[in-house]
């Protein structure tokens, strides 16, 4: 069960390449952003919680759910992992309508209680019917939003949900975030390089650099000239 | 999808019958296969309708070419008597023990012609015109592999033109193709079977090669060592060496070669 | 005139038998060679592009081998009372071996062009991965897979050399190749013509047909 206190514990080590990943973080905050240049490692991180990459080595825990062990050998598949990915390009299925992939996840019992609030939030209901190809920016963005929450996942990813969107779009979608993490009590990742979306989404900040975690601090610090970065990574308290 | 899965419906519909094999297709029930060579099959055909009316039985002919079909035999397909178009492929399935030997007997033989375009005027009438000036290319079968051509080139050898004629030959995949060449004119003379003759529009005969200076061209038959269908093979097989059989091969230019 | 129609009728039936007999192996072929490594993969490869590199007669060799009554396989259905050699089910069997490297290599090429992040994301969406497999990937290969089954008929349709060796030539299941091959033979060439139009027109019909349904071949 998600609550409040989530605690989020992630030690990964991969290697792709000749790219290096190894970040360790452990948090208490419900929201958390990760910031960096591109390159480093943010979506990579992201895939490893989801159970796309499988890291050399280390620990994922959400909750009291660990998810990846290697120390035991755990591995829990992505379709066991109850995580809700949105990724950057929001892959959206393109051969089924919104409803269908609204309600991808979900079976039919399921979606009467559960999926109400979510189509409430992001106003889903008048696009069920329309066709992917058909929706304009902000319109795909609620609907993969929509989808992903449909599954009540134990933590929600964001790969830069709202970064090819125009500053009037941003500021209608932003909204809706803040109610998802208000209303449903989601926690999530979210990764985004916009200072004014962190500030108001994300209870804790995790700046990234090739691969490694650079600091970590709050919203309020983080975008400072050279203040808001710690070097090393500390425990928040909750807020 | 939808049409295709209306055609998987109707073929269930066909395996119900199991093909030609399965088919009683006569009053009798009885049935007997044959595997003859592809030149042969038409004339087989034809002796074949005879006797499914005199006697009821329905024949099965399997025509292809004879290394196929003593392939197949090795391999044991349920035949019941094998017509080869030369001896070898018949030897190829003795040699597995697939043949009755003491059946084996030649059927049939064909006649090697000189042919030319119907529309040259030149006159051809024996082999030394055709070493003349005006005739500058013969189209045979290949004379290293094709029967045909190895018959031809003997039957030259030994009246004593092949010499004077090799830098003429333009030498072919077939029997076919050779007549093909002769009907379209690109060369002046061919030789092929006499039986490839009948439907042929656009050559002529010149002459005959002589069947006592040419080399034997034969036919053999015989009944498989492990019959499929006993009676009606051993009823067939004796027809085939009739003399209403014979009229049949001799209308499309076989040589009948059984003696009565 | 009857002939044109048995024999072009015959031949469509079992080309459109053999290429739903060739798809579902088929499709999981290509499913496979284009998600999974695993031991034993080239010999896959190489077994299935077989048919395309050898001769077809070679190849009606080997099925002669296996389907005739020495054959293990063709001991085993004798044995049980079913016949295949020299039947229409011989024909299905020449056809879909033929058809099938096409297909394969049509498929699979269908499985790489579908982004691996859709399948990714249904599979974070909680769905298993014969679900991913069944409402994601299958979908989203379908060109690749049409095109592939398209190849394969027509493949199907111009068989000659396996066709011949395991089926034979019998009047009432002769495909359209092995009747033109008999005519030429003979020397009909009108008869043959008139089979060589029609084997031409299916031709037309199946690249007309896939380029309606927007598939490359």
């Amino acid at each position: 069960m998600v609550s409040k206190h989530s605690l989020l514990t992630l030690a990964i080590q991969l290697r792709q390449g000749g790219f290096s990943l190894d970040v360790s973080v452990e948090t208490e905050a419900q929201a958390v952003a990760i910031v960096g240049p591109s390159g480093s490692g943010k979506t990579t991180m992201l895939d490893a919680v989801a159970g796309l990459r499988r890291p050399d080595a280390g620990l994922i825990q959400v909750g009291q759910e660990i998810l990846f062990n290697s120390h035991s050998g755990t591995n829990l598949p992505s379709h066991e992992r109850r995580i809700g990915y949105v990724p950057q390009d929001l892959a959206l299925f393109p051969h089924l309508t919104v409803q269908q992939n609204v309600l991808y996840g979900v079976s039919n019992a399921a979606t009467e209680e559960h999926g109400r609030p979510v189509l409430q939030i992001l106003e889903i209901q008048e696009l069920l019917s329309r066709t992917i190809d058909s929706l304009s920016g902000g319109e795909r963005q609620r609907v993969a939003l929509a989808r992903a929450l449909m599954v009540r996942p134990r933590i929600l990813l964001l790969d830069e949900p709202l970064a090819a969107l125009d500053i009037a779009l941003r500021d209608r979608i932003l909204p809706y975030l803040e109610r998802v993490r208000e209303e449903l009590k989601t926690p999530m990742i979210y990764v985004s390089h916009v200072p004014d979306e962190i500030r108001q989404i994300a209870d804790w900040v995790i700046r990234l650099d090739a691969g490694q975690v650079v600091g970590s601090s709050v919203p309020a610090e983080a975008f400072g000239a050279e203040t808001g970065n710690l070097t090393s990574p500390t425990r928040r308290r909750e807020r | 999808m939808r049409l295709l899965f209306l055609l998987l419906i109707a073929g269930f519909g066909l395996s119900s019958c199991n093909g030609p094999l399965g088919h009683s297709g006569s009053v009798s029930g009885q049935r007997v296969v044959v595997s003859v060579a592809a030149s042969l099959s038409d004339a087989v055909g034809d002796v074949a309708n005879v006797f499914e009316k005199e006697t009821g039985i329905h024949v099965i002919v399997n025509a292809a070419g004879s290394q196929i079909l003593a392939t197949q035999i090795i391999e044991e397909v349920p035949v019941d008597v094998f017509i080869s178009a030369d001896h070898r492929q018949m030897l190829r399935a003795i040699d597995r023990g697939k043949i009755d030997e003491g059946t084996i007997r030649d059927l049939l033989s064909n006649q090697l012609v000189v042919i030319v375009p119907s529309d040259r005027s030149m006159s051809i009438n024996r082999p030394l015109d055709l070493i003349e000036q005006s005739v500058r290319r013969v189209a045979l079968g290949d004379p290293e592999v094709v029967p045909a051509g190895v018959y031809a080139r003997e039957y030259f050898d030994e009246v004593g033109v092949w010499n004077a004629l090799t830098s003429k030959i333009v030498p072919t995949r077939n029997v076919r193709a050779a007549l093909r060449a002769v009907e379209a004119g690109t060369v002046d003379a061919g030789v092929v079977y006499r039986t490839d003759m009948r439907t042929s529009l656009g050559a002529v005969i010149a002459f005959d090669v002589p069947v006592d200076r040419a080399p034997r061209i034969t036919y053999p038959a015989a009944l498989l060592a492990d019959l499929p269908h006993p009676e009606s093979a051993v009823q067939f097989f004796a027809f085939l060496q009739t003399a209403k059989a014979q009229h049949i091969f001799e209308a499309y230019g076989f040589i009948f070669l059984v003696a009565h | 005139m009857s002939e044109l129609l048995e024999v072009t009728g015959f031949t469509v039936l079992m080309a459109s038998v053999a290429t739903l007999v060739m798809l579902p192996p088929g499709i999981c072929v290509g499913w496979l060679l284009a998600r999974r490594q695993f031991y034993g993969r080239s010999v896959l490869e190489t077994v299935v592009t077989l048919p395309l590199v050898v001769p077809p007669v070679a190849t009606g060799l080997i099925l002669l081998k296996l389907l005739g009554r020495r054959g293990w396989l063709g001991g085993v259905m004798d044995s049980v009372g079913v016949d295949i050699v020299f039947t229409w089910k011989a024909v299905v069997v020449a056809m879909a071996v033929m058809g099938f490297p096409l297909l394969v290599r049509s498929a699979r090429a269908g499985f790489e062009a579908v982004d691996r992040r859709y399948e990714g994301v249904a599979a974070t969406l909680g769905a298993s991965p014969v679900k991913v497999f069944l409402t994601i990937s299958l979908p989203l290969a379908r060109r690749g897979i049409l095109a592939g089954a398209v190849l394969g008929f027509s493949r199907a349709i111009g068989e000659f050399g396996a066709t011949i060796m395991i089926a034979g030539s019998l009047p009432g299941s002769r495909t359209l190749s092995v009747a033109i091959y008999r005519h030429a033979e003979l020397g009909q060439d009108a008869a043959a013509a008139v089979l060589i139009i029609a084997a031409v027109a299916i031709g037309f019909v199946a690249v007309h047909v896939a380029n309606r349904l927007g598939v490359a071949t």
